[in-house]
């Protein structure tokens, strides 16, 4: 940490408030936004929180200029935040911080026009960002973590500043996708639909209207809560639009996205290529990809085995274990060929034995009961065309497409 | 049932409290008492009193209520109870009442002639004793207003467990009375607990026997046919998830200190057989809490168990769904598991019924085998499905297929009987 001097201390400070009340009186966003960007950490800003802390007394520099007093709310919690987090004190950081923006608040609903949109939003990040470290804070000191809830309130505010007729109205989408981030972190995602609830039905907002990369962020989300929900085709729909609007040099951000669309296009019965899952390093689908393929049960069993943390971790688990009937079918269906190829008059009875037989040679250990209630199972959901004669223990297959392909739907409930 | 409609209506009068806390407690974990990797006692379901002597006073992270600033009055129904407890970064308080029921509440229920049968001196509803009165459940205003001689400390509180949970083996009244009356004095024990920021081992186990009482509750309720059954039962299940999430932030705590609770894994796996239903609200509360199950935990037998369940049950495989329940369900896991097994019996009907080969009926024998009920449970359990069953000459019964007149029961299932069930 430099020590400045005291003159030297007080230029900066003095600069600082000069910067920002220009920045305000010319609307100049971007000088504005990087005065309190913290977690750039930009050499001047870390330059100006050394002077402050060498400084001690910001408040009287504040007060001597009326260019500067008339901000003085907004200023002086600001120092402090700055102050606090030079010197590692997150908790008070975040504190001061949400005072600042609290104030920035106030005065930003005076302003009529749009012009310090960009600021918000690096108000609304740094927030996020700066609560997720206290949290951190908190935690390791044994106490418990709340900051980022408090985070979460905050910006709700600030959604509502933004939701009326105004130009401001464009920035709200990119405020939901930082409470998006928040809930998704807390797990408590039950709470983004309110905030889904006014953006997609609201009057005063336009989808289209918004930024094109808060689009894709806001649908990332969105697919990413449908398929919690295993709503495949709208999970299908959001992650989609997201994958084709995502700028395609962000391949980071299409990983993110394919690692959801993936379980989604495999529950409706479409497959990826592998190279699709090597280019973005998604090989752990590899295994289930070949399961699905080939209608190997031990191959889907143990690939979730193996990637089981990785799978739970996402939340993709449950929608790929689903998986099994598919493989079921796909299983059936080759012994289907197979018997047709060997006496095709009689290729549409398939005994139930055969079945069994199959899957011992799966190493899946299952009785003719069992068997029977799969293949039960199978025909009720329409995975499988025919009827089952229980008394001869035969699957009597329909002649005409026995085995329906998902064609981009999902398995029957 | 006169105390608890009194109560209840008690309930209702009271001003709502708005105070309610945000946000989890501290906790100092320098003072966190427990040694690792602790044997306990396998808890019965009749608990062993502790001896124990001192309390230990660690702090825990309460149940994170989200906080209700707005309703004052919304106590339209039992329903929409709250506990709201005000947690201020003040400090909490430290009990020093040596007895189940503070004296002032003692004595001043006894002059309200507000006493439960259970507390009653020789059936006199105007007379109590120390040794019978416990303290209510009530919702505090503020940690301010609360006194610490009426709250209860750690030891008291372990000892007015035991006595409560002892209660569940008296016959003298039906079991919807007694489950009602330590409903709300476990409550109250809660409360005296997270009041006093009490996490330690013997908390959790203080919890975990809460948990297993709503438990059992849980499927005792069903056998009940009084009229307030359905509110009592609601009312229980949305205390045993309250007292299950509690407890899951108890166990969590104590990861980070390296304690190791053996009924952990059964006690997670009863939030995973809480969310069998497929509706889908519960695959994405369950899709969320399992990224917060450590690993360990997620691969322990009973958790695997519940997995293999949830599963089954997702992918409408009867036969092994019941197979499995049958012969690894605990008596716990099956108390909540049990509803489902005839839901699944009734899809498995459906299932068959659809499926199979109009012309060969399908024998009930075969059936009760596959769905492990008796053969007349079976044909009941047809009957209630809007289905037909055949009698042949020589008593074999059958139930024709593709009957159009497929329909599932409205209303809870009866509850059949699961035949080989290993407990």
């Amino acid at each position: 940490m430099a020590y400045p001097s005291m003159g030297e201390a007080h230029r900066r400070i003095t600069d600082y408030l000069n910067n920002f009340s220009d920045a305000v009186s010319y609307q100049d966003v971007a000088s504005l936004a990087q005065l309190f960007s913290f977690s750039s950490n930009s050499p001047p800003l870390l330059s100006v929180a050394d002077a402050l802390n060498f400084f001690q007394d910001a408040n009287r520099l504040i007060k001597q200029s009326e260019k500067f007093s008339q901000y003085g709310e907004i200023l002086a919690p600001l120092f402090r935040s700055l102050q606090s987090y030079r010197t590692g004190n997150l908790v008070d950081a975040y504190h001061a911080f949400e005072k600042f923006a609290n104030a920035f608040i106030q005065e930003f609903r005076n302003w009529e026009s749009a012009w310090a949109l960009e600021a918000l939003y690096v108000i609304a990040y740094e927030i996020r960002v700066l609560a997720e470290r206290a949290d951190r804070e908190l935690a390791s000191n044994g106490k418990s973590p709340e900051k980022l809830k408090g985070a979460g309130s905050f910006l709700m505010k600030v959604f509502g500043v933004l939701a009326g007729k105004g130009p401001k109205r464009v920035g709200a989408l990119y405020v939901t996708c930082q409470l998006f981030k928040i809930y998704f972190k807390l797990g408590t995602v039950h709470l983004c639909r309110s905030v889904i609830r006014s953006i997609e039905t609201a009057r005063i907002f336009d989808f289209e209207e918004f930024p094109r990369r808060d689009k894709v962020t806001y649908m990332y989300y969105t697919g990413r809560l449908e398929v919690f929900n295993e709503n495949f085709p709208a999970a299908d729909h959001k992650l989609s639009y997201a994958l084709t609007h995502c700028n395609p040099l962000r391949e980071a951000n299409i990983r993110m996205i394919l690692k959801y669309l993936i379980p989604v296009k495999l529950s409706l019965g479409i497959l990826p290529e592998t190279s699709l899952l090597e280019k973005y390093n998604l090989l752990e689908y590899h295994n289930v990809v070949q399961a699905l393929k080939r209608g190997d049960l031990r191959l889907l069993r143990h690939a979730l085995q193996e990637h089981e943390d990785q799978f739970l971790r996402s939340g993709v688990y449950l929608v790929l274990e689903k998986l099994e009937l598919q493989v079921y079918q796909r299983l059936v269906k080759k012994i289907y060929f197979i018997q047709k190829q060997k006496d095709p008059s009689k290729a549409h009875q398939l005994k139930l034995e055969v079945i069994v037989k199959a899957l011992k040679w799966l190493e899946m250990d299952m009785d003719l009961d069992e068997v029977e209630c799969i293949m039960t199972i199978l025909i009720y959901k329409n995975l499988v065309k025919g009827y089952f004669a229980h008394k001869s223990k035969v699957v009597v297959l329909s002649k005409q497409d026995p085995f329906p392909k998902l064609n981009g739907k999902p398995v029957n409930s | 049932m006169d105390d608890s409609t009194r109560r209840r209506q008690q309930r209702r009068n009271q001003p709502s409290s708005s105070t309610s806390s945000t946000a989890p407690t501290r906790f100092r974990s320098q003072k966190f008492s427990t040694n690792p990797t602790k044997t306990t006692q396998s808890s019965n379901f009749v608990p062993r009193s502790n001896t124990t002597t001192g309390t230990t006073r660690d702090s825990t992270r309460n149940p994170a209520h989200i906080p209700n600033w707005k309703s004052e009055a919304n106590t339209a129904t039992n329903k929409h109870e709250e506990e709201t407890e005000a947690r201020e970064d003040v400090g909490s308080i430290i009990g020093t009442c040596p007895f189940m029921c503070p004296e002032g509440e003692r004595a001043q229920r006894e002059r309200l002639r507000d006493l439960a049968v259970f507390e009653r001196l020789s059936g006199d509803p105007r007379k109590t004793s120390p040794a019978l009165a416990v303290k209510k459940f009530c919702r505090t205003i503020s940690l301010k207003y609360v006194q610490s001689s009426d709250v209860r400390p750690l030891a008291v509180l372990e000892d007015t467990l035991n006595y409560l949970l002892n209660l569940l083996d008296s016959s003298e009244h039906p079991f919807e009375v007694i489950h009602d009356f330590i409903f709300d004095r476990t409550r109250s024990i809660r409360q005296d607990l997270s009041m006093q920021n009490i996490v330690n081992e013997r908390a959790i186990h203080m919890y975990e026997k809460m948990v297993k009482f709503h438990v059992v509750s849980h499927q005792r309720l069903r056998s009940c046919s009084s009229s307030s059954i359905s509110s009592l039962q609601y009312l229980n299940l949305e205390q045993l998830t309250k007292t299950l999430t509690s407890l899951y932030i108890m166990y969590e705590a104590s990861h980070d200190n390296n304690s190791v609770y053996e009924n952990e894994a059964q006690f997670r796996s009863f939030y995973v057989l809480l969310h069998l239903d497929s509706k889908n609200q519960q695959t994405e509360s369950l899709s969320l809490w399992f990224r917060r199950v450590p690993s360990t935990i997620m691969k322990a037998k009973e958790m695997c168990f519940a997995r293999q369940v949830l599963r089954l049950h997702r992918m409408g495989n009867y036969k092994r769904f019941l197979y499995t329940v049958s012969s690894e369900a605990s008596y716990l896991q099956y108390c909540i598991i049990e509803p489902y097994v005839n839901e699944v019996r009734a899809l498995a009907i459906s299932y068959i019924n659809n499926c199979c080969y109009k012309v060969h009926p399908y024998p009930l024998e075969q059936l009760s085998k596959l769905l492990m009920m008796k053969e007349l449970d079976v044909e009941s359990l047809c009957h209630s499905c809007g289905l037909e069953t055949l009698t042949d000459n020589g008593e074999n019964k059958s139930l024709p297929m593709k009957q159009t007149t497929f329909s599932f029961p409205k209303g809870s299932l009866q509850s059949y009987k699961l035949i080989g069930l290993q407990q």
